[in-house]
């Protein structure tokens, strides 16, 4: 378990926890029988005290605990005792917020004043009794009012523009860069014995936090572009005369804005697809024994840095034979290739360009936007699908996409006199060889990896930067294009750095190898490559 | 592996409890904060457990097992109890929840409380 991070939970939530205690303190002194209000200071201690309890502050835990049991009498008594009892609460949530405080500056709290603890047991037992008939008539008193309190409530949120939060995120990333640039220019001089870089280390700490926190605030639910998903997909089957119930589980998990904007095209087309392609007509799935209405389930899944959203339909599954055939067919796939695809090969040839098994090009899907731009799209991410069919059982299209994107660690490479960079989690291993090492056949070029012929991919060549590479190349970079083993083979490797990854300017937006860019520490201009569209 | 639905006021909690079963393998499909919220998470989630904090805010733990019982007699709830609430817990039990864990949550007790509902047929 993750102490640090449990401890700094622990700070905020307490923290409101004392604000909203606070609040009803301050309703009970103008209304003493305030139910709610009773209530309220009730579950906050305890709260406290369970966190508290959980992370071993024995003190904070007692206090909060006696707390809670004078709550608790309270509570049974219907009212606050007139006289002290209120003060005495404040000063319970005064002291509390003294030792939560404590713990924030990284101590441990100590006992709390034994005097007040024993005040606060001393009278759990009601010592005035509610003299007055009726005195406990709780339902008839007033809501504390939050507005009146001038406070935000519990947990509140603040609305923030995109926009503002956009530029706020930029200027983070502006102070990555500089703090990389201070660094190459701090290697020149090392005359203070280490001083300066281990300030350096320091402060890249600090803004590797800072840009952490700033990257959360970028993460919305999923929720924003799953939830028109069921009305469009009954919108779709009552054109086509079908019937269909969507599921969504996992809708409450959370993704960079910019990603999840960028997901919802693709989540539509995977429905409408479904729907479309997938669902039979109802008298088709009586006939095989299903229920009328066909079943699409959305289902978002968190793993580590990346969430997976499935779109899974029980329809009537791919026609893997259809498909094959139509990819010899279009050129796609070589007929004598084709027959030794695996299922799962041929099920991905889905993501081709112009290719679709629909026997006719229906109203809403078979054109425009195709399983190829679902697939750039969420590559372009960063990301990976995945389709996975069975037929007469249905499909499901797995869209796998990391949960923030504007950072990303990177191997940086030369390649035909310039700097490129590669993302990390694509590089499998790099490997130092000798040119020769690259046999070629024809147009193309394999180097022997692991006993394996590995196709070895002229990065210079490929991206016209002065002919080919081949011959200077130093260095292979092994990496994975959709599942395949490829070797991309540059000058020499330069290194890894964390970078913040800016949108590739709109003048090459259309070029698709590129997936951002970013200033390195000596002010140079890097593009980061996208190994998925240079293959 | 079950997928679990998690019920807290507390996100300390929430958290607490996601990462020991997730080191597991199991599944947080959802969380809800307070007793109206897990009932209607339970209805549209339908998980294989709710893990129930007994004091929230809007409806008791206690209630929030009472309206998920009547909506599924078989539904399996495990309390999440601290120190002094054992008749609360009691309560919790003869209103349908299977079994309970105790704050502050010790990972092999939680995990092993929750293998014992999951396993459990019916």
């Amino acid at each position: 378990m993750d102490l640090a991070k449990y401890r700094a939970i622990f700070v905020e939530e307490a923290a409101e926890n004392f604000a909203e205690m606070g609040r009803a303190l301050l309703a009970l002194e103008k209304n003493p029988s305030c139910a709610d209000s009773i209530d309220t200071v009730f579950r906050m201690a305890h709260s406290v005290k369970g966190m508290a309890a959980s992370l071993d502050y024995t003190h904070v835990t007692e206090l909060a605990h006696r707390l809670e049991d004078r709550m608790h009498a309270i509570r049974d008594r219907g009212r606050v005792s007139p006289g002290d009892e209120i003060a005495l609460l404040f000063k319970g949530l005064e002291a509390l917020e003294a030792m939560v405080e404590t713990v924030k500056n990284g101590g441990d709290p100590s006992a709390g004043d034994a005097a007040l603890l024993a005040a606060l047991r001393a009278s759990a037992q009601p010592e005035v009794a509610p003299a007055e008939s009726g005195g406990t008539a709780p339902s008839a008193s007033p809501q504390p009012s939050r507005a009146a309190a001038g406070a935000p409530g519990p947990g509140s949120s603040v609305r923030v523009q995109a926009g503002v939060l956009d530029r706020f995120l930029s200027t983070v990333g502006e102070v990555i860069l500089c703090t990389s640039q201070v660094r190459t220019a701090a290697a020149g001089s090392r005359e203070d014995g280490g001083h300066f870089e281990a300030g350096l280390d320091r402060m890249e700490r600090v803004v590797g936090e800072l840009q952490r926190r700033a990257l959360d605030l970028r993460t919305t639910p999923i929720l924003r572009i799953v939830e028109p998903l069921p009305r469009a997909a009954r919108e779709i089957a009552r054109r086509a005369g079908k019937q269909v119930e969507v599921e969504i589980a996992g809708s409450e998990l959370e993704l960079d804005r910019s990603i999840l904007d960028r997901l919802s095209d693709p989540l539509v087309h995977l429905v409408r697809n479904a729907v479309d392609h997938g669902i039979e007509m109802p008298s088709v799935r009586e006939g095989q024994g299903k229920p009328l209405a066909g079943r699409i389930a959305i289902d978002a899944r968190r793993e580590k840095g990346h969430v997976t959203i499935e779109v899974r339909d029980d329809g009537a599954g791919i026609d893997l034979e259809k498909l094959r055939a139509r990819a010899v067919e279009q050129g796609i796939v070589h007929a004598d290739l084709a027959a030794d695809l695996t299922p799962a090969q041929t099920a991905a040839l889905v993501f081709h360009a112009g290719l679709s098994t629909a026997a006719q090009v229906t109203e809403v899907s078979g054109r425009g936007v195709g399983m190829d731009a679902v697939r750039a799209t969420v590559e372009a991410l960063g990301g990976e699908v995945e389709i996975e069919t069975q037929r007469g059982r249905g499909t499901a299209t797995r869209l796998r996409v990391p949960i923030t994107a504007a950072v990303q660690r990177v191997l940086l490479v030369e390649v035909g006199g310039e700097t490129l960079a590669l993302p990390i989690a694509k590089v499998e291993r790099i490997l130092e060889l000798p040119a020769a090492a690259i046999e070629r056949s024809g147009a193309d070029a394999f180097a022997l990896i692991d006993d394996e012929l590995v196709p070895v991919l002229d990065l210079a060549a490929r991206l016209r930067l002065g002919g080919s590479g081949l011959e200077a190349a130093q260095a292979l970079v092994l990496t994975e294009v959709r599942g395949e083993r490829v070797a991309l083979c540059a000058a020499r490797v330069l290194g890894q750095q964390q970078i913040y990854v800016k949108p590739v300017p709109e003048l090459l937006a259309g070029v698709r190898a590129l997936a951002g860019f970013t200033i390195l520490g000596d002010g140079r201009p890097v593009f980061l490559l996208d190994p998925n569209q240079v293959a | 592996m079950a997928r679990i639905l998690v019920a807290d006021d507390a996100s300390f909690m929430r958290q607490m409890i996601r990462e020991i079963v997730e080191a597991q393998g199991h599944e947080v499909v959802g969380e809800a904060s307070d007793g109206d919220e897990v009932v209607e998470e339970f209805k549209r989630l339908h998980p294989d457990v709710v893990t129930m904090d007994i004091v929230m805010p809007r409806r008791s733990g206690i209630d929030a097992v009472k309206s998920i019982i009547e909506l599924d007699r078989k539904a399996r709830i495990v309390m999440c109890s601290a120190l002094g609430q054992e008749s609360l817990v009691k309560e919790a039990l003869a209103a349908g929840a299977r079994d309970f864990i105790v704050k502050p949550f010790k990972p092999d007790a939680v995990i092993a409380t929750l293998a014992k509902v999951v396993e459990k047929p019916e």
